[in-house]
């Protein structure tokens, strides 16, 4: 166990040496990134000054909304980079070079590569957009909610790390699969910005159940600002985001582990 | 029982077959279609610990299909590998610790960093205990000359230099069997021998069980004293570097020179390349054309300036191995 975390504490120390070679590089990449997203709010923020509310959410709501979006993200980045490019380590062969190590395979891809600047733009954003709007949106931000909040950013970095784990198998049996991690995830995750309630029944049913984005940030933060529209769903769904996370993360480590032999016995 | 023991292992491959034009990759999508290429068929070897044996073969031929099963990356489809009781690909973890890997290719250091910190980092991730840690890069240093470089981004590093801290940094937990995977592609005659001479001296002092793939006969030549040729998934040769030659030793090859421009006419049983206008080599084996009888023949016919007879080179004969049928082993 301290020989895990030692090695833990070393990757981490080499991956953010790596990234940090260049200072001004990487403050500036970073800066890309939190400018690319940030200019997304700008456009919502400047809807939002003409129409006042979206769906009876108003703009601090909105951007709490966001903010968990983007500060889940932005965790999730730094443990799961790795399956992000899973596709590129299994071709061009680096992936063997994991199994020619004495370690968990899983555990090598994660702590192996944190993208850092991702992780400084969208946590940073995430963060400005929090400070910005948990004030204003009316949050009790007493010890209870406090904690909620912390458990179910936890649970949204698992949801959102489980979704890449699988779709980081599925590179296992077809090689290459960026278009349709572009399809699935990134193109859901624009709903997610939005209170799900404005959208048609199917986009709601694909955000609640097949890729649960509701549950990454709006469910919780219904839970904290209580609006009229969390009447259409069960009340259960505001406490469970913690256990949807952890849920996905077995479902696809149990995928994860059945593919790895597949891996091994076909070659690539 | 042999340290290394690998009996019957066999490997098929699937290849997706794909079709071109609109209606071909619609096909790919819903019907794909898979051919099986044989990469390894019925292999068997066993290797002692200490041994230094070469693999060879042209590309494709199942080398480095072998050493990926060998290594623990690749389950054989049939057929058993076990080494000093491990199972490799079963007990991947295990095995591991206890091999190095060199790929040619492909290194393992972090391309941005100083090499020392790719070291540190392996020192982790294998738990080196300090003391062995310190004891084999002391070690490594001086053997592989590295003081030089070993503070410098690995991206600045020459191929050479690059190839000596890849080969160090397999070796950093003092594995029991290190597997070079065209460990001299791309350095220069220098860099060659310096790696070369470091694996040899490796072998001699530490009795390090290496296994090679190359393609350059030059590194089996001057390292290993076993050789194993591998060609279309089977193995054609196991056995000593100078039982090839035996196999072939009665052909000869002899290099004459003339004095203005020749043009050679054939001569039966003799095969003959011209180098240029005024060179030729003679290549023929010495039980069917007697010597005496080709060279007064040459003398005779053309103006000689200089003549010079030698054993064909290794690369040549395994190259015509390569394109005969199996021959015993």
């Amino acid at each position: 166990m301290r020989d895990t975390i030692h090695l833990v504490a070393v990757y981490s120390k080499t991956t953010m040496r790596a990234w940090f070679q260049y200072r001004v590089d990487a403050f500036l990449k970073s800066l890309a990134v939190f400018l690319r997203e940030a200019t997304g709010i700008i456009v919502v923020f400047f809807t939002l000054l003409k129409f006042d509310t979206l769906g009876g959410w108003n703009i601090y709501e909105m951007l709490f909304l966001f903010s968990i979006l983007f500060l889940t993200y932005g965790i999730m980045i730094i443990f799961f980079t790795g399956l992000r490019d899973f596709g590129k380590t299994v071709r061009d062969g680096s992936f063997d070079r994991f199994l020619l190590r004495p370690r968990g395979l899983l555990f090598q891809i994660i702590f192996v590569n944190s993208d850092w600047f991702a992780a400084l733009g969208h946590g940073g954003l995430g963060i400005a957009l929090f400070l910005i709007s948990a004030g204003k949106a009316g949050i009790n931000w007493n010890v209870q909610n406090a904690l909620y909040y912390v458990f179910t950013i936890a649970g949204g970095v698992l949801i959102q790390g489980a979704i890449f784990l699988f779709i980081a198998v599925l590179n296992i049996y077809l090689l290459q699969t960026d278009s349709l991690k572009e399809m699935l995830y990134w193109n859901m995750r624009k709903f997610a910005g939005y209170p799900i309630s404005i959208f048609h029944k199917i986009i709601q049913t694909l955000m609640i159940y097949v890729m649960p984005f509701a549950f990454v940030n709006y469910f919780p933060a219904q839970y904290l600002l209580r609006k009229d529209d969390m009447n259409s769903y069960p009340e259960i769904f505001m406490y469970i985001t913690p256990i949807v996370g952890i849920v996905m993360y077995l479902v696809a480590y149990a995928f994860w582990r059945f593919s790895i032999r597949y891996y091994k016995s076909s070659g690539n | 029982m042999s340290f290394i023991e690998v009996s019957n292992i066999s490997k098929t491959y699937k290849i997706s077959k794909r079709k071109s034009g609109v209606p071909g990759m619609l096909a790919n999508l819903f019907v794909p279609k898979y051919e099986n290429k044989e990469a390894v068929k019925n292999v068997s070897f066993s290797i002692e610990k200490g041994e230094m044996v070469g693999f060879v073969g042209p590309n494709g031929a199942g080398k480095s299909t072998t050493i990926k099963m060998l290594s623990g990356i690749l389950y054989p489809d049939t057929g058993e590998i076990n080494v000093s009781g491990l199972i490799p690909y079963k007990q991947r973890k295990e095995y591991v610790s206890r091999i190095g890997v060199v790929f040619g290719q492909k290194s393992q250091l972090q391309w941005d960093l100083p090499v020392i910190d790719s070291f540190e980092l392996l020192k982790a991730i294998y738990s080196i205990p300090d003391d062995v840690y310190k004891k084999n890069l002391d070690r490594y240093m001086e053997m592989l000359d590295m003081d030089k470089f070993i503070k410098q981004p690995v991206r600045q590093l020459s191929l050479g230099q690059r190839m000596r801290a890849d080969i160090a940094a397999a070796l950093l937990h003092s594995p029991e069997i290190v597997f070079f995977d065209e460990p001299t592609i791309g350095v220069d005659v220098v860099g060659k021998d310096a790696i070369r001479n470091f694996i040899k001296d490796l072998n001699a002092e530490d009795g390090v069980t290496m296994i090679f793939t190359t393609h350059d006969m030059q590194d089996i030549e001057k390292t290993c004293n076993r050789l194993v040729i591998i060609s279309e998934g089977s193995k054609i040769y196991d056995g000593t570097l100078d039982g090839v030659r035996k196999l072939h030793g009665s052909s000869r090859q002899l290099d004459v020179y003339f004095m203005n421009d020749s043009e050679v006419a054939e001569i039966p049983d003799v095969e003959i390349v011209e180098v240029d206008k005024r060179h030729s080599q003679f290549i023929f084996d010495g039980k069917k054309v007697h010597i005496n009888d080709l060279m007064s023949h040459l003398l005779g016919t053309y103006n000689v300036k200089d003549i010079n007879i030698s054993e064909p080179d290794i690369e040549s004969i395994i190259r015509k191995i390569y394109s005969r049928e199996k021959v015993a082993g």
